[in-house]
């Protein structure tokens, strides 16, 4: 009767030894990916209620804090003093929505390591530095005050940032939320009302939601002919009222249904002013989609976004795509078709043209500071791409500076200073048109003169709707901008 | 003298749990208080007079099998006053009287050993039996049934004082004295069904006469378990069945027979049961639907592979987060806060309990003491590997304890006696 027994006990020895195996396989293989995934809240619960680093602006306004409960010094809470004017680039931290913003991708920075776990543990015996370090961000407070304001409640977004350095300046997007009402007792239904609102107010319409550019994508298609030898701002266009589409039976007006100005031909730097759509249908098709696209690319189209928080690239199709088909051509050269930009990407194309054609890498997070405010890290400029040449960035931004003082983006202009700038009116099927406006300020900069360069969009018009145009609409946002970044009174 | 190393471990497993508690209070900010002192006690007292009672009636009987049962519970129980300091002190109270009645069970045996059981197989019987339609009872009586998790297995004892009420599992108990009673009889008629028989095609089956009344009660088993909905249970007593009638005719046809019938058996719950068909859906794609179904067994998941290698730390995971994290779930838990290497070493001490329990009924002489030092033995081992594969995801979760640890009084006493009447059997095992 013992053979049965052992043979029993052999297969209850197996089982044991599967066991092993399967909880090998949960706790060692794979459980990295069970600690990581996104619905397991054990990360984001483990650092609940410790306290978390501080976040201030460059001018050293506290827009995230953590502060002890009252009763219980261990527990802290987490508040928001800006409320929404941080939402989308501060983020939250939340136990029901995860974490957004640079408080989830510089997390590891603002945690404590105060704690029981060996390593917090040692590190507090050692004498290490277990509280949590702060940031100190590049964004100016009243200028991101400025930016929400002019917004108001219309649907779009403003990013600000240093040409020369890559620094973010401001970053607003709307609709907004208060991060703070995430992290209370009723976070549930407010998050999830939040979710569920049509208008998207936790998408950050900055960084991650793209728009067809329009106008402000001559300035690639003039950096593109320039490039390639096709124009210069002085070449003489033919001036027709109506851009036959050769192919189709489509064509391209300009936008007041008129010819470029008087006469029969136009000067390339007259339809920049004025931002002809049959002009620059024909350049287009002149420098071809092969180039196009390559200068598209060389601004940062199509390519990964090396900013701290999420960013989705700037898309433009394949020239292999379309290279054939010359209407489409002469539309993505105006902007429309397939091509679609951050906002973030235009600021950043405004940017290339101030700074000589470089885009420095972009960044919010300018230093870390440990708990007695020591820096500890600090982040140093760096070049992300050549998207032009120096030369073709300095015959843009003329083109640019024209624009505001004499064409569409007169209403983007402020006393004193040199603004240069493109607007945009990106037509979208079915509704109201998307109002651009990207810029930047002073035109020829001085080693040591403060820069800034600046994209508005205003999504589906705002408030003017269907009559909305990146003149009337996006430039006056950028106006505001910049005289709050010059220290200039308004107009 | 080997009673002296059961001593001191039964000792070292007090101190785990104490410095569990410990460990758990710190953490949790709370300071050295009274339930380190009070944990020690309890483990000392219960375990305490176990170990007296094996002194002076078993003397000769295995040492190490209280000292594993006692490390399973302390680790446990560490993990339940983790949970929820409330549970744990209801769980001390347990312990206490699992520690009593076990003592009581051993006192009882002083003179004959686990062979007197052999008498009063068919008084067995009719306590299982009656234990398993206990929670039946209709709602309106002071003793009643209830249904927890669309399993209607707890019994339920309205007091007079109040508005409390005491719950046990009765399938707990009835499935040590269904060993019982099984034990008992297969070593009456073993050999007859080992050697008679009539041919059926290829397989040899005993004279139904020999066989009848353990279909009967098997069935009748089943039937209540089904009833009752508590699946997990019948696999159980199924599985106790058959490996036992295996084990006394040696005869394979019986654990093929078994095999097809559990097969067909679990087609037919699957089929007929709502709450069977969610637990396969659950276990076969537990991340599509994480936010119903799944949601247990992808908890669980999620805590073992935020334990990884050493765990979170007592008191400083997320253990709350998995439903039935003190019950079911427990291995879970310890998976989390101790990491892969407190769950190695709980498989460890179940890998032990059954090899010295298979031991213990491969040394015994006495047919009886063998069948029932293997019933016992193979009840407790395929309950802790039932639940365990439902954890880590290789079988659906079939919602019964994991022996020791899981919260529970009747699951708690049930397995202490088990382990006593093993420990008694293996007294003179050479006899």
């Amino acid at each position: 009767m013992n053979r049965p027994i052992r043979q029993l006990a052999g297969a209850v020895f197996a089982s044991f030894a599967v066991l092993v195996a399967a909880v090998t396989y949960h706790q060692v293989i794979v459980g990295p990916e069970y600690r990581d995934d996104p619905r397991n809240v054990r990360v984001a619960t483990s650092q609940a209620g410790r306290e978390r680093g501080t976040i201030i602006t460059a001018d050293g306004v506290v827009v995230a804090e953590s502060e002890a409960d009252p009763d219980d010094p261990q527990v802290f809470r987490r508040s928001y003093p800006e409320g929404s004017l941080y939402g989308h680039t501060v983020g939250y931290t939340t136990l029901l929505f995860g974490s957004k913003g640079v408080e989830s991708t510089n997390s590891d920075d603002l945690v404590s390591y105060r704690d029981a776990t060996i390593s917090g543990v040692l590190g507090a015996l050692v004498g290490g530095d277990v509280r949590p370090r702060g940031l100190r961000l590049t964004i100016e407070h009243e200028l991101q005050a400025v930016a929400h304001e002019a917004l108001g409640n219309q649907r779009g977004a403003v990013v600000a940032l240093d040409p020369a350095t890559g620094a973010i300046l401001a970053m607003v997007s709307t609709p907004d939320f208060d991060p703070n009402t995430l992290t209370g007792l009723d976070a549930g239904p407010t998050g999830t009302a939040l979710e569920d609102d049509t208008s998207q107010p936790l998408l950050n319409r900055a960084t991650a939601a793209s728009y067809a550019p329009g106008s402000t994508f001559k300035v690639i298609t003039t950096a593109a002919a320039l490039e390639a030898g096709v124009a210069s701002a002085g070449t003489p266009f033919p001036n027709p009222v109506e851009l036959e589409l050769p192919g189709s039976t489509a064509t391209i007006s300009n936008f007041d249904g008129q010819a470029c100005g008087p006469g029969t031909e136009v000067p390339l730097s007259v339809a920049f002013t004025r931002s002809c759509n049959t002009v620059f249908g024909m350049l287009g098709m002149e420098v071809g989609a092969e180039q196009l696209v390559g200068t598209a690319e060389s601004f940062g189209f199509n390519a990964e976004v090396p900013l701290e928080i999420p960013s989705i690239p700037a898309t433009i199709p394949a020239a292999e795509t379309f290279e054939f088909d010359v209407p489409g051509v002469a539309q993505t050269a105006i902007g429309q078709r397939d091509v679609l930009a951050t906002p973030l990407q235009m600021a950043m194309t405004a940017a290339a043209v101030a700074n000589g054609g470089e885009i420095m890498v972009p960044y919010l997070v300018q230093e870390v500071f440990n708990s007695e405010g020591v820096v500890e890290e600090s982040t140093e400029p760096l070049l992300w791409l050549q998207a032009t040449s120096p030369a073709a960035a300095t015959a843009l931004s003329g083109l640019m500076e024209n624009v505001v003082t004499s064409g569409t983006g007169r209403r983007a202009s402020v006393p004193g200073i040199r603004i240069g700038g493109k607007t945009g009116t990106a037509e979208v099927p079915g509704g109201a048109p998307h109002a651009w406006f990207a810029g930047f300020g002073p035109v020829d900069a001085g080693p040591e003169d403060p820069q800034i360069a600046i994209a508005v969009l205003v999504e589906s018009g705002g408030d003017a709707g269907e009559a909305a145009t990146g003149g009337t609409v996006a430039a006056p946002i950028a106006q505001l901008v910049f005289a709050e970044f010059f220290g200039v009174g308004q107009e | 003298m080997t009673r002296n190393a059961e001593a001191a471990l039964l000792a070292a497993a007090a101190v785990v749990a104490a410095m569990g508690v410990a460990l758990v209070n710190f953490a949790m900010g709370r300071g050295f208080d009274a339930q380190v002192a009070l944990t020690f006690l309890v483990f000392a007292v219960s375990f305490g007079s176990i170990h007296m009672a094996l002194r002076r009636w078993a003397p000769e009987g295995n040492p190490y099998l209280f000292p594993i049962a006692a490390f399973l519970t302390a680790i446990g129980f560490t993990e339940i006053y983790r949970l929820d300091p409330g549970l744990a002190s209801i769980q001390r109270w347990s312990m206490l009287l699992a520690g009593g009645i076990t003592t009581a069970v051993l006192l009882l045996l002083k003179d004959e050993g686990v062979v007197m059981l052999r008498r009063y197989r068919y008084l067995f019987l009719a306590g299982a039996v009656l234990l398993l339609l206990l929670p039946l009872l209709p709602e309106s009586w002071p003793l009643h049934g209830a249904e927890v998790n669309g399993s209607r297995l707890w019994v339920r004892l309205e007091l007079p004082v109040g508005t409390r009420s005491l719950s046990f599992q009765p399938g707990e108990v009835a499935k040590v004295l269904l060993v019982i009673f099984l034990a008992s009889y297969l070593a009456d008629r073993h050999l007859a069904m080992a050697t008679t028989g009539r041919k059926l095609g290829p397989l040899r089956l005993p004279e139904p006469r020999q066989l009848g009344p353990i279909l009967i009660a098997a069935g009748a088993s089943f039937a209540v378990l089904v009833y009752q909905r508590d699946l997990g249970a019948s696999l159980l007593l199924f599985a106790l069945f058959i490996t036992m009638v295996f084990v006394a005719t040696g005869r394979a046809a019986y654990l093929v027979t078994g095999f097809v019938l559990v097969a067909g058996g679990g087609y037919f719950a699957y089929q007929q049961f709502d709450h069977v068909q969610r637990r396969v859906f659950a276990w076969l794609h537990p991340f599509d639907d994480f936010a119903d179904a799944g949601y247990q067994i992808v908890q669980g998941l999620f805590a073992l592979g935020s334990g990884s290698l050493t765990g979170s730390g007592l008191g400083l995971g997320r253990p709350d987060l998995i439903p039935a994290a003190s019950t079911d779930f427990i291995f879970a838990s310890v998976g989390e806060e101790m990491g892969f290497a407190g769950s190695i070493a709980v498989l460890a001490a179940y890998a032990l309990l059954a090899a010295a329990g298979f031991g213990i009924a491969i040394r015994s002489r006495d047919v009886f003491r063998k069948f029932l030092a293997f019933g016992l033995t193979i009840v407790v081992a395929v309950q802790a590997i039932l639940i365990l594969a439902g954890v880590l995801r290789l079988f659906p979760v079939t919602g019964i304890t994991l022996p020791f640890m899981s919260y529970g009084g009747s699951s708690l006493l049930a397995n202490m006696v088990l382990v006593a009447l093993l420990v008694r059997a293996s007294h003179g095992e050479r006899t």
